[in-house]
């Protein structure tokens, strides 16, 4: 299904799904991030990308699996099993998009997560395609992706300067669209090529490049010893802002939280982790299989670029470039990409 | 919506068995399924242990399938859930899920010889494929226990071991010489050598502090052991225990679900994460 919405309707298509929990790109504290609206009247769509990924919706910093306490001296469980209402998320970049599968795959392969399917399920995407590239680190293409890629997506919209081009992807998207079908008018040919030159030139920007994609994981795998990992980090703190802001990194801690040492009473609560931190792989003994920072920043990159390509098929990466941006001591994975393929 | 996966079952404590004493005691754990919802499991599968208020820890299956009415874990003390376990009174309750993991290959070993070689803690991962080949003992050619702790004191299964000697070859070992001691005296890989099991038709199992691996699959190798002919299993921090955390991964592999049992031809391709 594909529409036109003028700029003033947006508002009252967003009005329309007043049984949802509607998030929206805000602008506070000098970044864009979510943030949930009330009413349409709240909507701003001019954001580049948000310093969060969309990931939040389905996989939260913190999340309580289940509680526990003791009845009669038997552990009694209570699973806090989300059943949230319907979330529509409107301004999603196609690079965060492009994560939401791959984080099913993650979330789905042989043992499905509870958790995460009860959010996701009732998640709607309603993606903006990116009419030029936000930031220098943008490299969506470079890995498969582009500015107006569909994958992932409900729904996709084209900024055309006085209206949208809206085009329902999946069944969930288009019913969305049909809850606010008075806000939409037909698409008309000169709309449709509009939105196509807009898409063409938004590819036609230049953007970081990653040279041969195919030809990465032989690279990687050819690396692995290599002193070049100690090389690139050594001027790595290990904060792990990389991960946490990544739209596809999804590891996770699960730790016991009390009411009190003695209670016996408290939650088992899982917490986003990091790769980057020493105690993520240290073993009870001590031992660490990952102890310094160079096995940890091959880590990152190999499962992006290495593992998840042989076990999926695909990048874990999809080049929205918040870990180049955001990194506090400059460290570039399409950098350290290159310098490994060398 | 499936099960909720990571809602742990109840298990109740039945029996302790102290196996040995000092820093790094090891304890033996009987657990049983009051609400008859246990599971079946497999040689070689590990499951999620909690203590709750303390966590949970990653534990090898150390009974051998073929019981039905109770799981078996023995447990070194180490960290904070380990403790708690060593805490425990019979009676206790813990949560538990699984199982996790891959399995030996029992079956593909009909017919052969089967050399177990042990050291420490390791013996509990291999024990439910000694007791469950001991209890098909009629699919198996040869099979020869090799098993060593540092003093005799800390021999684990101590009392299963006088019953193994009915039907299979048990060789002992202690680490430092002692008085009265009838086994071999010296580390695991030196009885293994001294003993020189043959390769032909054999299969070689093997798990134990990783210095110990290390020099018993040296030995094997010497031996004439093929890379396909060796077993053991390797181990990680791990969390989810069904791939997803992220933490337990050697290359690719997530060892919770794709491990912990690898022939060492195929441990010798991954790297050396573990």
């Amino acid at each position: 299904m594909e529409k036109i919405l003028s700029q003033e309707k947006l508002r009252e298509w967003v009005d329309t799904l007043d049984d949802c929990e509607v998030h929206a790109p805000a602008f506070a504290d000098s970044v864009w991030n979510y943030a949930r609206i009330e009413a349409g009247a709240d909507i701003d769509l001019s954001h580049t990308n948000t310093i969060g990924s969309i990931k939040t919706f389905v996989f939260p910093q913190r999340e309580v699996f289940f509680r526990f306490e003791k009845k009669d001296g038997v552990p009694l469980l209570t699973s806090t099993l989300p059943d949230p209402i319907p979330t529509v998320v409107f301004g999603v970049r196609p690079c965060d998009g492009r994560g939401m599968p791959r984080n099913d795959t993650v979330f789905n392969k042989e043992f499905e997560d509870p958790y995460y399917w009860a959010r996701r399920d009732k998640l709607t995407l309603i993606g903006l395609a990116c009419n030029q590239p936000h930031s220098p680190n943008c490299f969506c293409q470079s890995v498969g992706g582009s500015p107006h890629s569909e994958e992932g997506l409900d729904i996709l919209m084209t900024d055309l300067g006085d209206r949208f081009h809206v085009k329902g992807i999946t069944a969930k998207g288009v019913e969305i669209m049909e809850r606010g079908r008075d806000a939409f008018d037909a698409v008309s040919d000169s709309d449709q090529a509009d939105a196509g030159k807009i898409h063409e030139t938004s590819r036609s920007y230049p953007q970081r490049p990653l040279g041969d994609l195919d030809a990465i994981p032989e690279a990687l795998r050819e690396n692995f010893d290599s002193p070049l990992w100690a090389d690139m980090a050594q001027h790595c703190i290990g904060c792990g802002i990389c991960t946490f802001l990544c739209p596809t990194c999804h590891c996770f801690d699960i730790n016991d939280e009390v009411t009190s040492p003695t209670s016996g009473e408290g939650e088992r609560v899982r917490t986003w982790d990091n790769c980057q931190f020493p105690d993520f792989t240290m073993h009870t003994s001590g031992h660490n299989p990952r102890g310094d920072l160079g096995s940890r920043l091959r880590q990152r990159v190999n499962h992006k670029f290495l593992y998840f390509v042989e076990n999926h098929n695909t990048q874990q990466c999809t080049g929205c470039g918040r870990c180049i941006t955001e990194c506090p001591v400059g460290i570039d994975i399409v950098a350290v990409l290159e310098r490994v393929s060398q | 919506m499936t099960d909720n996966i990571y809602l742990p079952k109840i298990g109740r404590i039945v029996g302790i068995d102290e196996e040995t004493q000092g820093a790094r005691a090891i304890k033996t754990f009987k657990v049983e399924f009051p609400n008859s919802d246990g599971f079946e499991h497999n040689c070689g599968q590990c499951a999620m242990l909690s203590m709750f208020g303390k966590g949970e820890s990653m534990i090898s299956i150390a009974s051998s399938p073929l019981v039905k009415e109770y799981k078996q874990f023995s447990i070194m003390k180490m960290g904070r859930v380990t403790s708690a376990f060593h805490a425990a009174r019979v009676g206790d309750f813990i949560g538990i899920r699984g199982p996790y993991g891959n399995q030996f290959p029992l079956d593909d070993w009909k017919g052969r010889d089967l050399v177990f070689i042990g050291g420490g803690v390791g013996l509990a991962p291999i024990w439910p494929v000694i007791q469950t080949a001991v209890a098909r003992r009629e699919d198996f050619g040869k099979i020869t226990v090799f098993y060593g702790a540092r003093t005799s004191s800390n021999i684990m299964y101590e009392a299963d071991f006088e019953k193994l000697k009915a039907s299979v070859e048990v060789q002992l070992s202690v680490d430092a010489p002692e008085e009265g001691w009838p086994g071999y005296t010296g580390f695991v890989p030196a009885n293994l050598m001294d003993k020189a099991p043959s390769p032909d038709n054999a299969i070689a199992i093997t798990c134990g502090p990783p210095i110990m691996i290390k020099f018993v699959i040296q030995n094997l190798q010497a031996l004439g052991f093929a890379d396909e002919q060796i077993y053991t299993t390797i181990e990680n921090k791990m969390k989810c225990g069904i791939g997803k955390c992220g933490r337990c991964n050697v290359g690719k592999d997530y060892v919770c679900v794709k491990g912990p049992v690898y022939s060492w031809a195929e441990l010798k391709s991954l790297p050396q994460e573990y």
